[in-house]
């Protein structure tokens, strides 16, 4: 898989192709549109993750360019203006995502597998590792030949651990991916604990055992 | 006590008018007898040389006894009468039966050799009468001219200060955060005034470029921190995954992750109000509160394990004109804190009608005053790991569509009442 990383500041630029080198991904950046531009014009990517604001252009002009030459790079905006205005005319300008400043690095690798499932994967909508299924488009969970009955945080929270297996996913990263907005004004993060606690019991009972470690006071891993 | 300008205007000219108005015609009564004197002595003196006058000419052969005019009589008068001084007497006429007042005064002369002594009269009572009818008259013009003063006073106060009510209406409409700024007009044909609206003017440009400039100055400044949180953020992902990573260095990237995020998430908050403030809001459609607030509380039962018990009485489709995020916000940071403030197995109220939205729950006792509680950054003593933000939104949001909200604590619960218009 082919990543492009569009973004001026080039210590987040370094982050985001570091974590995704480690996914295993083919991960490119550069720091400014005319650059980007010349990357899109000579090579197709899988996905490109995309700043709206850039030293030399707009990320939208990109998009546009993008559009009318009918590339079907899959794009994500990271943008520092959490505006529903930006949103709507980022996708309405085809990009496939839109994440704001500062956004946590799973959040970002999980809707990028979103994206290439949605975007490339027909009849890949199952999640698969060991013996642990998640089928995304019905929502349905098994653990080899058992069904896991799994409310839809639980459900949620158990994919997202499942796009980021083999990381220690943070428990804020958890909150925000589940919560949404309605994070805000957390302070415990109580809820993510007791989601963990009935996901790990759930699956222990199918015996999918130990699929979820507690990283110390960071977070959780899911690990194969 | 503080009264209008009108009424205190009048009250002086009517307190003080009146004492002046009085001073004066005593005054004037006083100046008008004295010359009514003055002129009744000269009349004596005059008929005094006339009468006189005339008995030398006709030899002594005029009447020595006119009443009401004259007297003439040989030798002179009894040392007691004050010569040439006008005493007063009264003369009675038998025909009326009446003594009426006259002013006489009496002269030693000779002729002949003779001594004589005459004594002229004139009558006071036309005088006095003269004097009253005068006095009156002087006294009912005095009373039409105080009325007239009022009169013309209230009048011409009301024309000169008509500018200035004119610009009392306007600043008091005037709205620092709905950026209403007063139009004062510069020319009131009135020097003071137009240096009023000017000054005025000029201060509310001051205030609003002020309140601008900080405005801006939390967007831009919450703009430019994204970027270095986001660094932050993800330099501490990559960190945590790192292989051979101590127990102590996880707690310790632990407490850093959860202090970069609350930071994040205060910058994110602060961005939000700066937004609304810059009314970066401005579409509202028709939203339906009902199915909002019950897919919430949904979610949050769902979250935490512990949900106080819950009673609601929702009213079904409340439709409210608002944005939607907003909208959103503003219920669920009330039940979030209605949550997070509660006390172990606590309970919450919530009522949703179309005019108002309540929700109270059971608490520790406030230690600060309730509307201090919606100012930023403002927390009770016991909570320190919220943000001091949520009840800060849950105001601007309602500042900006015009609802009324208020807080009261009593016998351990608390309540939050946001009012619709």
């Amino acid at each position: 898989m082919k990543l492009l990383v569009v973004e001026d500041e080039s210590s987040l630029r370094q982050s985001i192709q570091e974590y995704f080198t480690q996914e295993d991904f083919h991960c490119e950046g550069v720091g400014n549109y005319s650059e980007a531009i010349r990357k899109v014009e000579d090579f197709e990517y899988d996905c490109i993750i995309l700043d709206i604001n850039l030293p030399d252009g707009n990320g939208f002009r990109l998009l546009q360019y993008l559009r009318e030459c009918n590339k079907q790079d899959g794009v994500i905006i990271i943008s520092a203006r959490n505006s529903l205005d930006d949103k709507i005319t980022g996708l309405d300008l085809g990009a496939d995502d839109y994440i704001t400043k500062p956004f946590h690095l799973s959040e970002l690798n999980s809707r990028i597998k979103a994206l290439i499932r949605r975007k490339y994967g027909q009849g890949t909508n199952i999640l698969q590792s060991g013996n642990l299924q998640l089928d995304m488009l019905s929502r349905n969970v098994a653990c080899g030949q058992h069904k896991i009955a799994l409310t839809k945080n639980e459900f949620d929270l158990l994919a997202y651990l499942l796009n980021n297996k083999n990381r220690v996913v943070s428990r804020q990263a958890i909150a925000e991916h589940i919560y949404g907005d309605q994070s805000e004004n957390m302070p415990s993060f109580d809820f993510v604990y007791s989601q963990i606690k009935n996901l790990k019991r759930k699956l222990k009972e199918k015996g999918c055992d130990d699929l979820i470690q507690t990283v110390y006071g960071l977070g959780y891993k899911l690990s194969l | 006590m503080s009264k209008p300008l009108l009424q205190k205007n009048t009250r002086i000219l009517l307190t003080w008018l009146p004492m002046v108005l009085l001073a004066c015609s005593l005054l004037f009564y006083m100046v008008l007898r004295m010359h009514a004197h003055h002129m009744q002595e000269k009349q004596l003196l005059l008929k005094q040389t006339n009468v006189w006058g005339a008995f030398i000419e006709r030899s002594g052969n005029i009447e020595k006894h006119i009443k009401g005019e004259y007297d003439i009589a040989q030798g002179y008068a009894d040392a007691s009468i004050e010569l040439g001084e006008p005493r007063d007497t009264l003369v009675f006429y038998e025909g009326s039966k009446q003594a009426l007042p006259f002013e006489i005064q009496t002269t030693n002369l000779q002729w002949n050799g003779k001594p004589y002594h005459i004594t002229t009269y004139t009558s006071s009572t036309e005088v006095s009468h003269l004097i009253v009818k005068v006095f009156l008259t002087e006294a009912v013009i005095l009373v039409l001219l105080l009325i007239a003063i009022v009169v013309l006073n209230r009048k011409s106060s009301r024309l000169l200060w008509k500018p200035f009510f004119g610009a009392m209406k306007e600043i008091k409409e005037y709205d620092i955060i709905r950026n209403k700024t007063p139009d004062l007009p510069v020319q009131t044909e009135t020097t003071e005034f137009d240096e009023l609206n000017t000054v005025i003017t000029d201060l509310i440009d001051n205030v609003n470029t002020a309140y601008y400039n900080q405005k801006q100055f939390v967007e831009n400044a919450s703009h430019e921190m994204q970027t270095p949180l986001a660094i932050i953020r993800s330099k501490l992902e990559l960190l945590i995954n790192q292989p051979n990573l101590t127990e102590k260095a996880a707690f310790l990237l632990g407490d850093i992750t959860e202090a970069n995020d609350r930071l994040s998430q205060m910058n994110r908050t602060l961005l939000l109000l700066a937004k609304i403030e810059n009314s970066q809001f401005p579409d509202t459609e028709e939203i339906n509160m009902s199915s909002i607030l019950r897919q919430l509380l949904h979610n949050f039962q769902q979250h935490y394990e512990n949900f106080p018990e819950l009673t609601i009485n929702i009213e079904n489709d409340v439709s409210v004109k608002s944005d939607r995020s907003l909208a959103e916000i503003l219920m669920s940071n009330l039940v979030n804190n209605s949550i997070l403030h509660n006390k172990t197995e606590g309970k919450i109220n919530i009522v949703l009608q179309p005019s108002f939205f309540l929700i109270e729950n059971t608490g520790l006792p406030l230690d600060v005053n309730p509307e201090e509680l919606f100012e930023r950054f403002k927390k009770g003593s016991h909570q320190t790991k919220t943000t001091g933000l949520g009840l800060a939104l849950v105001k601007q949001i309602c500042l900006l569509y015009k609802y009324n909200v208020n807080y009261e604590y009593q016998n351990g619960w608390h309540r939050v009442k946001v009012i619709f218009k």
